[in-house]
């Protein structure tokens, strides 16, 4: 036994070391009875009065409802110390981890009476470890998403979600190396004081884990907030290194802002955008070379930002980069897909023209044939019968007929026919004065007035003249039959260093949009008594030539048709 | 002295049709109803000039007119097809003319004058 004096100051230092311990201690009998707590304790689980006479679950949240389940008892009869782990949210809202160790006390006699229970506030090390599996699952969702917007999106809520980085608003900025910048591409965070503390706590409540918000917040990204309106404001030339986000992206490190208000180095702009007196940028590296920004400020709460919290950015950054560009690559590739696909529809179109095509020249032949015959006798009839007027009249009218349908076959035997231009050099005025003066008299008896509007200084274009002018020809043509009760026909020529351009300008009924496109596809008409060959032959006279025909109409009134002409070609 | 005339073609109707207008025209008209045949009757009837048709069964108005240009070079050989694409066939540049089928006779009637008395 000690003596009174001794035990005295014993006392007195076993008091010291249980204040000083960073730990909570508690004294625990039998029955499950607090008998003794120190203050740390107390503390430790946010209680305001003291645990000393409540039963040990009650405190301590445990499962077991009395000492027949309680693992720490089992230890009073073996000798034993038992581990358990407690989790619970403070009054404050946050989450707390506490480990609790159970120790039996043995008396003189080596009987255990009562155990001494041992807590540590593990939150910050359970914190850690969360944030870091959260960090993993992100990364993992990255790597699946290779929608672009929604991959972006999901980046930034991790990165302001308070369970995993909880910045207040996070900005994603992207380079653009055609246009040699590096643009606001999308920001997550509520824009006002009030909004924040709105979401947060909403949050709070609606989603326990982060998968939870996660999966609420896929494809809702909002575009209309006027963070996000802020952002897509802010682009900086490649050039400009004055600006954070331009030196972020040049030389791939980290910008920490702080106290930027008054930081007179700062770039004034950037700050007024950004709003806040300190923010992080981080730049997102794909393959060692910086493709974008993150920058992430703590601009309401207005907590100070941690190395920690810096570190943790810069390693999600890094797997973000990655996912932007395989999201990127697959999007290219998606667009490569289509182009594909374009081309391949292009060619079964051209394939299927051209199996009309053989098939119209292999029925022409065939019909050409009996033609031959059936006009062929009709001359002849039409030859000996001069005594009898009206046999005579009848064959004349089969000629007639075989010759108009001759002459059609014939176009459409042309149009498969490859054409070879026989090339000179010629002034497209003169061809079109030409063609004007072969067709005066049929712009006269369709009452048509002619205008002509020549660029006299237009250069010589190399070209077969023949086939120029039947495309001029079969313009004018169409142009005139679109003007059932007369008009006006407008020839204009301009030209500039690469073509020469002739315009032929009707005021008739126009081309309805529907039919425009297909206006220079063989076989198509519209016309009662058309072949459809006119514009296909004369696009392929264009094409032949190096040049380019278009069309254009309001749909209701007036058609132009420019030609393209180049003024060099080999 | 009448010139004879070989049409090469496989279409009966259109050998009426020249059978009836060449024999107006003052010749004597013989035909052929395809290539091989007409190998035949160059040999045997010695006509004075052969219109000939390209499309034909068994040996085609080309071949034909190779065989026969094999044997002998006086006879003019004039090509009456519907085809204007058999002009690319270097084959038929060694016909006197190429004429694309027409139910007007006139280019046929005058190239057979022309050439026939070229050979005079």
């Amino acid at each position: 036994m000690l003596p009174p004096i001794l035990k005295d100051k014993v006392d007195d230092i076993l008091r010291g070391i249980m204040a000083s311990l960073n730990a909570g201690l508690s004294v625990v009998d039998k029955d499950l009875n607090i008998i003794w707590t120190n203050e740390n304790l107390r503390r430790m689980l946010h209680s305001k009065h003291s645990v000393v006479g409540k039963k040990c679950y009650e405190v301590y949240g445990c499962a077991c409802k009395d000492a027949s389940h309680c693992s720490s008892v089992s230890g009073l009869s073996n000798g034993e110390r038992n581990v358990s782990d407690i989790q619970f949210i403070s009054e404050k809202g946050g989450r707390k981890y506490i480990k609790n160790i159970s120790i039996p006390v043995k008396d003189e006699k080596g009987a255990v009476g009562y155990f001494l229970k041992l807590s540590l506030d593990v939150t910050e090390k359970e914190e850690k470890i969360s944030q870091l599996s959260l960090l993993r699952k992100f990364a993992d969702m990255m790597q699946g998403t290779l929608h672009i917007d929604r991959l972006l999106h999901l980046i930034l809520t991790c990165v302001t979600a308070g369970t995993a980085l909880g910045f207040n608003r996070a900005r994603l900025f992207l380079v653009d190396k055609k246009r040699n910048v590096v643009y606001g591409k999308m920001a997550v965070g509520p824009s006002s004081y009030e909004e924040a503390v709105k979401v947060w706590s909403e949050i709070i409540s609606k989603y326990e884990s982060l998968e939870d918000l996660i999966s609420a917040s896929k494809d809702k990204y909002q575009e209309d907030t006027p963070l996000h309106a802020t952002t897509r404001l802010m682009v900086y030339s490649l050039a400009d290194e004055s600006e954070p986000i331009v030196s972020c992206v040049k030389h791939k490190n980290i910008i920490w802002g702080k106290n930027a208000f008054h930081d007179p180095t700062m770039s004034r702009n950037f700050v007024s955008m950004i709003g806040a007196d300190e923010f992080v940028c981080v730049p997102l590296i794909a393959r060692e070379e910086a493709i974008g920004v993150i920058c992430v400020d703590n601009h309401y709460s207005k907590k100070p930002v941690t190395e920690d919290q810096v570190q943790m950015l810069v390693t999600v950054a890094s797997r973000a980069a990655l996912a932007i560009e395989n999201a990127e690559a697959y999007k290219s590739l998606e667009e490569k897909i289509k182009q594909l696909e374009d081309a391949q529809e292009r060619l079964i179109r051209s394939e299927r023209l051209a199996v009309i095509g053989n098939m119209a020249a292999y029925i022409a032949h065939e019909i050409r044939n009996p033609l031959v015959t059936i006009g062929g006798f009709a001359r002849s009839i039409s030859r000996i019968s001069n005594q009898d007027p009206h046999a005579k009249q009848s064959a004349e009218i089969i000629v007639e007929e075989v010759n108009r349908l001759e002459k059609i076959l014939a176009n459409i035997t042309d149009f498969g026919k490859p054409l070879k231009p026989v090339k000179g050099v010629f002034q497209v005025n003169d061809l079109l004065e030409n063609t004007c003066s072969l067709m005066g008299p049929y712009f006269k008896s369709s009452n048509i007035q002619l205008i002509q509007k020549f660029n006299e200084s237009a250069p010589p274009v190399t070209m077969d003249s023949t086939q120029m002018k039947q495309v001029f020809v079969n313009l004018m043509k169409n142009a005139v039959e679109s003007m059932l009760d007369g008009g006006t026909l407008i020839l204009e020529t301009t030209s500039d260093d690469k073509y020469v351009k002739i315009n032929v300008t009707d005021t008739g009924k126009g081309i309805p949009a529907e039919t425009i496109q297909r206006v220079f596809e063989p076989f198509f008409t519209t016309k009662v008594d058309g072949t459809g060959i006119g514009l296909a032959v004369s696009k392929k006279i264009v094409d032949e030539h190096g040049g380019t025909i278009l069309v254009k109409s309001s749909g209701y009134s007036g058609t132009t048709f420019s030609v393209y002409l180049p003024i060099k070609t080999e | 002295m009448q010139k004879k005339i070989l049409v090469v073609e496989d279409d009966k109707n259109q050998i009426l049709l020249y059978q009836h207008e060449l024999t107006l025209e003052g010749y004597t008209v013989i035909a052929a109803k395809d290539g091989s045949e007409a190998v035949k009757m160059v040999k045997e009837r010695f006509p004075d000039i052969i219109v000939m048709d390209i499309n034909m069964p068994r040996m085609n108005g080309i071949e034909a007119m190779g065989k026969i240009l094999g044997e002998q070079r006086k006879i003019p050989i004039i090509i009456n097809t519907a085809y204007s694409n058999y002009k690319d066939n270097f084959m038929s540049w060694s016909a006197d003319a190429y004429i694309i089928k027409s139910s007007d006779l006139t280019e046929l009637k005058s190239k057979i004058k022309e050439l026939l008395a070229k050979n005079e």
